[in-house]
């Protein structure tokens, strides 16, 4: 209890130096919440790539936004909802540009060498049936642990939308998942 | 073997393990120094703009603008003020008899005197 009370003093202080215009406080702040700020682009995004840049730009609009923070509030929450906005502004600028171009090929998530291919594919290709909506809500849940309100809040939706989605999806995935095994 | 591990009985589970080594962030520290070092790049990039100073002082600008309204508001009321007291101070401080009977004493001494003075009175 008193070690997450300090935390969050500590990163109130952070929050509040960063306001007074202190770089290397925002720094410390993006060292303490990029990874998470990571995993929650990349439930949104479809590459590792747009991830990347993703993070970047809600850094970025933390960054310019902070003045505007309330240093009481919880700054994670406030900054995952800006990383979620940067990752849905990314997807619809991908969907205009694609749509304007010739069809790529389908990207592929980040791929870690030591995983098995076989297992990326098959669930790749189950996570591209589902809608975005339902693709982010069950990473950020079954993955990530975020919760049904956390993610609403995120993705701007209620949070019984975000759980008959999460619902839907894993319908979904076991559906999917047990044709391709009937297919073998 | 994979199959076997994705079809288990327990699905859910295996989807799970799935999406979590699926969606794995990437490891080392390296890779995070690196990411954090571009973000603060662009922070910087940002902080060194022109228009991030003129921002910083817009606020204070403003609300010393304000003060200032505030204050040469406050004096021109003061000012008006002082006037029409000085005004109603004036028309209060003036003689409270009619005109008229203001000058008549004047008139009968002069009129007095020169009586006086035709029949050599002193």
């Amino acid at each position: 209890m008193t070690s997450t009370a300090d935390a969050r003093a500590d990163e109130r202080a952070l929050v509040i130096a960063a306001q007074r215009g202190n770089t290397d406080a925002f720094a410390r702040l993006v060292r303490a919440h990029q990874r998470r700020a990571y995993a929650v682009c990349r439930a949104i995004v479809l590459t590792h790539e747009d991830a990347e840049d993703a993070v970047q730009e809600g850094f970025l609009h933390a960054f310019k936004a902070l003045d505007r923070f309330l240093p009481d509030q919880p700054f994670g929450a406030w900054l995952y909802r800006i990383m979620a906005n940067a990752s849905l502004d990314l997807v619809r600028r991908r969907k205009v540009r694609d749509a304007d171009e010739l069809p790529e090929a389908v990207p592929m998530p980040f791929r870690d060498p030591g995983e098995s291919d076989e297992l990326r594919r098959r669930l790749n290709e189950a996570l591209l049936q589902l809608t975005d909506r339902q693709r982010s809500v069950i990473v950020l849940h079954d993955v990530e642990g975020f919760t049904h309100g956390e993610i609403g809040e995120m993705l701007g939706i209620p949070e019984g939308t975000a759980r008959s989605d999460l619902h839907h999806a894993r319908a979904a995935l076991r559906r999917i998942l047990k044709d391709v095994r009937s297919d073998l | 073997m994979t199959d076997i591990r994705l079809f288990s009985n327990n699905d859910d589970d295996e989807v799970v393990r799935g999406l979590r080594s699926l969606y794995a962030a990437p490891a080392g520290n390296a890779y995070w120094n690196e990411l954090e070092a571009r973000i603060m790049a662009r922070v910087a990039d940002v902080e060194l703009g022109w228009w991030t100073e003129l921002d910083r002082w817009v606020r204070p600008a403003l609300a010393a603008a304000a003060v200032l309204l505030v204050a040469a508001g406050i004096a021109m009321y003061r000012a008006r003020q002082s006037e029409a007291d000085i005004a109603a101070d004036q028309m209060l401080s003036a003689p409270p008899v009619p005109a008229a009977t203001a000058i008549r004493p004047a008139l009968q001494d002069d009129r007095e005197a020169r009586i006086r003075y035709l029949f050599g009175g002193r």
